[in-house]
């Protein structure tokens, strides 16, 4: 190795260290101060450990919200928008990449649309239309606005655009239709498209927050954000730290578990399937 | 009259007894609450809920948590303007009643009073001071005091007791050298928390202890640039500044009561509905007392603060049905008796609202116990309606941030800011002359 | 060689618009045509005052823009200051946060010790609701009781307002997004770097190239695709999720840290305000369009170079 490489190795080290620990000290306080007593913030005591560990904070962040059931609906959230969204932009993006049809341009600008105007910009019409359509307070009202997305019709007709048209061609001349030919040809050769399409849309619909709240008011379909909110608007008396702590822990541990026991397997795969 | 006519007669009533039966079993009546305390409001609510239909056959309640006080409000705005039903009866702040009658959302709960049979009873029983927010300038009762609260000083007595204090301040000269002797390194000697969004509750009570309220009976009258309003908050900036007891800029409201149970603020200003969750917290004697008065009145004659919390309304757009309404006070009724006030005031520290409510169980022997609770009531005599106008969201909007950009030193010359404001404030009000 | 293709049967002419048709339709109802209603009624200013609520909105041309525009006005204070603050918020978190992804992703992308914990230690963020981050750093962030503070204190520094001092409240909330995304765009560059045959750093090393060398000459041309994706992500993001202000402090003190799309969702519930709500819808609107299709033109293009 060279000394400019093992100068830039120990420097890497160093940085890699330095982040790590920055980017975890919230966790760990989030897990210590939710085991200190409520009275006791980091400033009484000692910093990490306080006077005692209790589970009090949790007992009570428990009792606030029914986690388990916001745990599930979030997982109906994200999971159903995704679902609907995979089929909904499979069809369109092969439309959009392979046919020739008249005002192909144009609807494609027409979808385009969707990126410069968020729909979360658009809480109130959007709300009007939900309710016109008798759906105010459903789980297909909090999906809906999101089923169609223009974001992944782009990505995929990119990748789809690179696979071989021989690939079709031939599938084609052994009788494949419409749907065999997106199935055997164009959706094995679009995972990693499909796979940042996921981690993208999962990952923006599991932080919503704004819209589920503003159009259900069931606690049985509401997903995780809405019932953390109530941690959060304790108004009249102030901040809960321990509590709120509890609560986010509860919120955040089920994924974070199993992304500690699975990080090599996801990021692997995700990184295997090649991305680009 | 043969057998079989006065069967079909019997099997009519029947079937009649039945669909009235079915049709009171319709009335669902859907009550939306914010949650502002750290308690399970859910829960607690949902055992309202059951007592209620319990005592009342045929009704059911649906209890729908809304976030805090604003997502309350502005969810239930954003449902009726979507064209959404929206709830039956809300819990929302009692200064938002111009922001729903305008829009003729709300009903009146006078037309439910004068149909009772004890109905003076009933609203007299209401501290006054409560009624205030709740009522238009021609005095209609609109909604119905539920959560209500004052500011109110706390104090840490004995830190007082060591620095040789034995009565709390009762005016703003003694409240400084009290919390200027109190003010160490790692101790503020006075926390008002007016940082975060909210400042012009606490700004409220300054300014009438400096003698002017910011807000008058009709809701066209807003007062923010007179000279009491200015040396008010010139005053509470000074705390931050050039008296050096607490942070620039103020405290932030949640973390403040934290600070006081931890020892970290001598004294603090915040509500009564904490008084609850700080005598149960505290490791030390925790003296509670009224605000203290401003400069120019003598000790006790310029007492005052401004309420708070939150009204019962009641939501018609004219489509309800009178046996729909009926329920709807029923439960409005039930929330409010001195039964549900007492137990929901030693729940969460909120005021009960109805003066039978503190002979009633278990609130009548918690203040017996604890006497501040009686102090928080007390001080009730002095209070002064809670800012409340026409466009009351957009003119709040406009006095916080200006408060914000003073206390925070953006705005160095008060008296401009409040200037510009108040013009701002004027041009919005003189639509409604 | 086909001399006269067959006329097409009419169901198979329809397939393409067949498969368009839920998308194309689901933005219609939800972007297109609300926005097209925005634009309409952000010429008009709700009827004010007493017993406004039946009365119809008059026309009043471009005021509402005029207003939001004007820092004497009520709204146009607050409007002013969520513009320039969403800018800024958006060109810090993207111009900081895919930087610092990239780093992560050139750091962690070869097998070493502990390799597991370094990621999951700067993906886990990535996991949680926005909601949820906030409330985290509320604690990090309190005044009298944070641990920020607490740390200052330690080293005898007085300790500072992280949240309601308006100079720090905006920088206090980037750093969030920042925590929050670095690692989730690390995800994307990992995967772009293992697209990266091994053998051509072999043969640039063997002739010669240093670490810097590869990193500028080789690595980073070679990610240019994953790194447009990532900024059109970043930038997407920035603009939508503001969600974190709800847990913290609501844009304040005196709108120093709110942002465009919250200071939307506070004014949307009171009716003399919908001209200025749809104003400033056009305006966010209008933000979003520039910043995307200026990225997106350039991946199309990188698409067609290809």
């Amino acid at each position: 190795m060279n000394p400019e490489n093992r100068r830039i190795n120990a420097l890497v080290n160093s940085v890699k260290i330095a982040i790590a620990v920055a980017f975890l000290i919230p966790l760990v306080f989030t897990l210590l101060v939710s085991l200190r007593p409520e009275v006791e913030p980091v400033t009484k005591g000692n910093i990490f450990f306080g006077s005692e560990i209790t589970l009090d904070n949790f007992e009570r962040a428990i009792a606030i919200a029914p986690w388990g059931l916001h745990y599930l609906n979030s997982i109906a959230f994200v999971g159903g928008t995704l679902a609907v969204q995979l089929i909904t932009v499979t069809g369109a993006a092969y439309a959009f990449a392979r046919m020739r049809f008249a005002g192909r341009s144009l609807l494609l600008l027409i979808l385009m649309l969707q990126l410069m105007i968020p729909s979360g910009v658009l809480l109130v019409p959007n709300f009007r239309m939900i309710h016109t359509l008798g759906l105010f307070d459903t789980r297909v009202a909090l999906m809906m606005p999101y089923w169609g997305s223009a974001f992944g019709v782009l990505l995929l007709r990119a990748t789809f655009r690179e696979v071989p048209i021989e690939l079709e061609e031939a599938a084609r001349i052994d009788g494949a239709n419409l749907f065999q030919v997106l199935r055997n040809v164009y959706v094995p050769n679009a995972i990693p498209a499909y796979l940042a399409f996921s981690l993208v849309s999962v990952s923006a619909h599991w932080n919503e927050f704004l819209w589920p709240f503003i159009i259900t008011r069931s606690e049985e379909i509401r997903p995780l954000t809405v019932g953390l909110n109530k941690l959060i608007k304790t108004t009249d008396q102030g901040a809960f730290y321990g509590q709120l702590m509890a609560g986010t822990l509860i919120v955040i541990s089920p994924l974070v578990l199993l992304f500690l026991l699975f990080q090599r397997q996801f990021v692997e795969s995700f990184a295997r399937s090649g991305i680009r | 009259m043969n057998i079989r006519a006065v069967a079909v007669l019997f099997a009519l009533m029947a079937l009649l007894l039945l669909g009235a039966a079915q049709a009171q079993d319709d009335i669902v009546i859907d009550f939306y609450f914010p949650s502002a305390t750290a308690n399970d409001a859910e829960g607690i609510f949902q055992r309202y809920a059951d007592m209620f239909e319990e005592q009342n056959a045929g009704i059911s309640v649906n209890p729908v948590f809304t976030g805090s006080y604003t997502d309350t409000r502005n969810t239930i705005l954003t449902e009726l303007q979507g064209g959404g039903a929206g709830p039956d009866v809300a819990v929302m702040l009692s200064i938002d009643l111009y922001s729903f009658a305008e829009e003729g959302y709300i009903v009146p709960a006078q037309q439910f009073i004068d149909a009772m049979d004890m109905g003076d009873a009933y609203i007299n029983d209401f501290f006054p001071a409560l009624l205030a927010n709740g009522a238009d300038e021609a005095g209609n009762v609109w909604s119905i005091p539920f959560q209500r609260s004052t500011p109110i000083l706390y104090y840490n007595a004995d830190l007082l007791a060591e620095a040789g204090f034995d009565a709390p301040p009762s005016n703003n000269a003694e409240l400084v050298e009290i919390a200027q002797a109190l003010t160490t390194e790692d101790r503020d000697g006075l926390l008002v928390p007016v940082a975060g969004g909210f400042p012009i509750w606490m700004y409220q009570s300054f300014a009438i202890a400096y003698g002017q309220n910011i807000v008058g009976d009709d809701p066209t009258e807003v007062y923010f640039n007179s000279p009491e309003a200015v040396a008010a908050v010139e005053f509470l900036r000074s705390l931050g500044t050039d008296l050096g007891v607490g942070p620039a800029g103020g405290a932030a409201w949640g973390d403040t009561p934290t600070a006081f149970l931890a020892g970290q603020a001598a004294m603090i200003y915040h509500t009564t509905g904490n008084l609850t969750r700080i005598l149960s917290g505290a490791d030390f004697e925790v003296g509670v007392w009224y605000l203290p008065s401003g400069p120019a009145g003598e000790d006790g004659t310029g007492y005052g603060s401004p309420t708070g919390g939150g009204n019962l309304y009641i939501f018609d757009d004219g489509s309800k049905s009178q046996a729909e309404l009926e329920a709807i006070w029923s439960w409005v009724q039930f929330l409010s008796s001195p039964e549900i006030q007492a137990d929901w005031g030693a729940t969460t520290g909120y005021i009960a609202a109805n003066a039978t409510a503190w002979e009633t169980e278990p609130l009548a022997s918690l203040a017996m116990q604890y006497p501040q609770y009686g102090v928080a009531r007390d001080q009730l005599q002095f209070a002064a309606k809670e800012f409340s106008s026409y466009a009351t969201i957009t003119i709040q909007g406009i006095i916080n941030g200006t408060l914000e950009s003073i206390l925070t030193g953006e705005a160095e010359d008060a008296q401009a800011a409040m200037d510009a404001a108040q013009a701002q404030i004027d041009s919005i009000l003189a639509e409604y002359q | 060689m086909r001399i006269s293709p067959p006329r097409k049967p009419l169901l198979l002419s329809l397939q393409p618009y067949l498969l368009i048709a839920p998308t194309l339709l689901l933005v219609l109802m939800f972007n297109v045509l609300p926005a097209i209603r925005t634009v309409n009624d952000s010429l008009y200013k709700p009827a004010r005052g007493l017993n406004a609520a039946g009365k119809p909105p008059e026309f009043v041309g471009f005021d509402n823009f005029r207003d939001i525009f004007d820092p004497a006005h009520y709204m146009g204070a607050r409007f002013t200051r969520s513009f320039r603050n969403t800018i800024v918020f958006a060109l810090a978190t993207v111009g900081i946060g895919v930087p610092l992804g990239l780093m992560l992703a050139l750091m962690l992308q070869h097998p070493q010790p502990l390799l597991g914990l370094w990621r999951f230690a700067v993906f886990y963020p990535a996991l949680l609701p926005l909601i949820g981050a906030a409330s985290i750093w509320s604690f990090i962030y309190s005044d009298s009781i944070g641990l920020a503070n607490a740390v200052l204190k330690s080293f005898g520094h007085p300790g500072v307002n992280w949240l309601g001092d308006r100079n720090l409240v905006l920088m206090s909330v980037i750093i969030i997004n920042i925590w929050k995304q670095a690692g989730y765009f690390m995800i994307f560059f990992l995967a772009g770097l293992q697209n990266i045959p091994r053998d051509i750093y072999e043969a640039a090393a063997l002739d010669g190239a240093g670490a810097r060398q590869q990193l500028t000459l080789l690595t980073l041309p070679l990610l240019r695709r994953t790194l447009l994706f990532v900024i059109v992500v970043a930038f997407t993001f920035a603009f939508q999720t503001v969600e974190q202000l709800q847990a913290l402090g609501e844009g304040g003190p005196a709108d120093s840290a709110n942002l465009l799309l919250y200071l939307i969702f506070e004014n949307i519930s009171e009716r003399r305000n919908w001209g200025y709500v749809n104003a400033m819808t056009l305006v966010l609107i209008g933000v979003v369009l520039t910043f995307t299709l200026s990225n997106f033109l350039l991946f199309e293009r990188e698409e067609s170079d290809r």
